[in-house]
């Protein structure tokens, strides 16, 4: 068995782990499922964790990784997805000004007064790996290369999904909203 | 200035504020006249302060108590599974497997909170969890030794017990893991009996009044029978879907195997 306080930092991050196994899933038994197999690998690989490491990242890697062995295992649709066709349709902004960290430009007055359940169905509606990218670091805030380990993709690749999951998401959302400003 | 493609990369750590200060000085006199890059950094920074905004009501799900108690005891199924064989359960179930199973489930270290739970709610909630526990058996896998079994409730949960096997009765261990109640923690043993399903829980340090090894409690619960004393600190409940008579059967060979 594994110490107390492992065990309790590891339980730390069960809501977050829960809530990206909704994501990835979306269904609450396949979620709970996802989750428990989770923390079970987890506790029989604890002697493989290093002490002094992101516990959380740790355990998140181990979610992404076995919900990637259970899609295999099931042939359901590859997480990946037609990177192509999504940056296609992510192209297409333009605008003008010089934008600033924390500054109001035109587009963050479009998205300023979204409703939560609309954001959550255009986060929703994402390629499912543009969905986890944004997810892990807009939501989750992990950083580039502890996503690149937990989706076991380059950590380029990992800023090419977050760039291309938000820019997808601003046209969804800016959709939304009649256009006033 | 930099085109367009050199700065591709650069745009992401740079609206998350990732970036080194020649970088950043880089993508900002770029884009300053690139009207695209511009409008890309725009598009990106406003999704990522929404997202941020929203973040903690998109956070707001959370796992449930069952969930938490259930990973919890996960930890314990380890290590009792780690102690054991799985090649041992399979070589033990094959003399049983025609006869179907009787599942007995022991409660383990426990911590519940002496509300105002009736009996019978207790009884509903383990029979769910044996259920659920039934489930995940098949699913993981357990150790059916009743050495090992002894020896991690003794370990895990403080508990010095010696594990009840009948073959003339019909009673067969076939596993063991925790179990999940309240806030607290429950080993499970599992048998086999005569092609039905049946658990005992054992809640440790909780005692119902007015139910006692020879004043049980019987109710029918979810579809199955459920027999629910106390004894010694600890409270048990027998759940099957047997009759009546069958269950008191099988509760004293039960008690007299574990008091």
């Amino acid at each position: 068995m594994v110490s107390s306080a492992f065990e309790a930092d590891a339980l730390a991050s069960l809501d977050s782990l829960y809530r990206t196994a909704l994501r990835l899933t979306r269904r609450p038994a396949d979620a709970e499922d996802l989750v428990q197999e989770t923390y079970l690998k987890a506790f029989r690989a604890a002697d493989q964790f290093k002490q002094g490491t992101n516990l959380r990242a740790w355990l998140f890697t181990i979610l992404h990784n076995t919900a990637r062995n259970r899609a295999r295992d099931r042939a359901r649709e590859h997480v990946d997805v037609d990177s192509e066709a999504v940056e296609r349709a992510a192209d297409g902004d333009d605008g003008s000004g010089v934008p600033t960290a924390g500054a109001e430009t035109p587009e963050s007055i479009l998205l300023r007064d979204v409703l939560t359940p609309d954001l959550q169905a255009a986060l929703n509606a994402l390629p499912p790996a543009f969905r986890e990218a944004v997810w892990l670091r807009d939501v989750e805030e992990f950083s580039y290369a502890e996503i690149a380990d937990m989706l076991a993709i380059p950590v380029g690749t990992v800023m090419s999904r977050i760039s291309r999951g938000r820019r997808l998401l601003f046209d969804r959302l800016h959709h939304l909203r009649p256009v006033h400003v | 200035m930099s085109d367009c493609r050199t700065i591709d990369p650069l745009i992401t750590p740079y609206v998350d504020d990732d970036i080194d200060a020649d970088a950043r000085r880089h993508v900002d006199e770029h884009v300053r006249r690139c009207p695209p890059c511009h409008s890309r950094v725009a598009a990106e920074r406003a999704v990522r302060q929404v997202v941020r905004l929203k973040r903690s009501e998109m956070s707001r799900v959370a796992a449930s108590p069952e969930l938490r108690a259930r990973c919890l005891a996960l930890n314990v199924l380890h290590a009792v599974a780690a102690s054991g064989a799985a090649s041992r359960w399979r070589v033990r179930m094959k003399p049983f497997a025609i006869a179907a199973g009787l599942v007995l489930v022991v409660g383990g270290a426990f911590v519940y909170e002496a509300t105002d739970r009736s009996t019978r709610l207790l009884a509903a909630e383990l029979t769910a969890d044996h259920l659920k526990c039934f489930g995940m058996n098949a699913l993981l896998g357990t150790n059916p030794d009743a050495a090992v079994i002894e020896q991690a409730m003794a370990s895990s949960f403080g508990w010095e017990v010696r594990i009840p096997e009948s073959r003339d009765a019909g009673l067969e261990l076939v596993g063991a893991r925790p179990c999940f109640y309240a806030k607290g923690k429950a080993a499970h043993l599992m048998y086999r009996h005569h092609g039905q399903p049946l658990s005992v829980f054992m809640l440790p340090q909780f005692t119902l009044p007015g139910v006692s090894e020879s004043h049980p409690d019987t109710l029918g619960v979810l579809g199955h029978e459920a027999i629910v004393w106390s004894h010694g600190g600890r409270t048990f409940v027998l759940v099957a879907r047997e009759p009546e008579q069958e269950m008191a059967r099988v509760a004293a060979i039960v008690q007299q195997g574990l008091h």
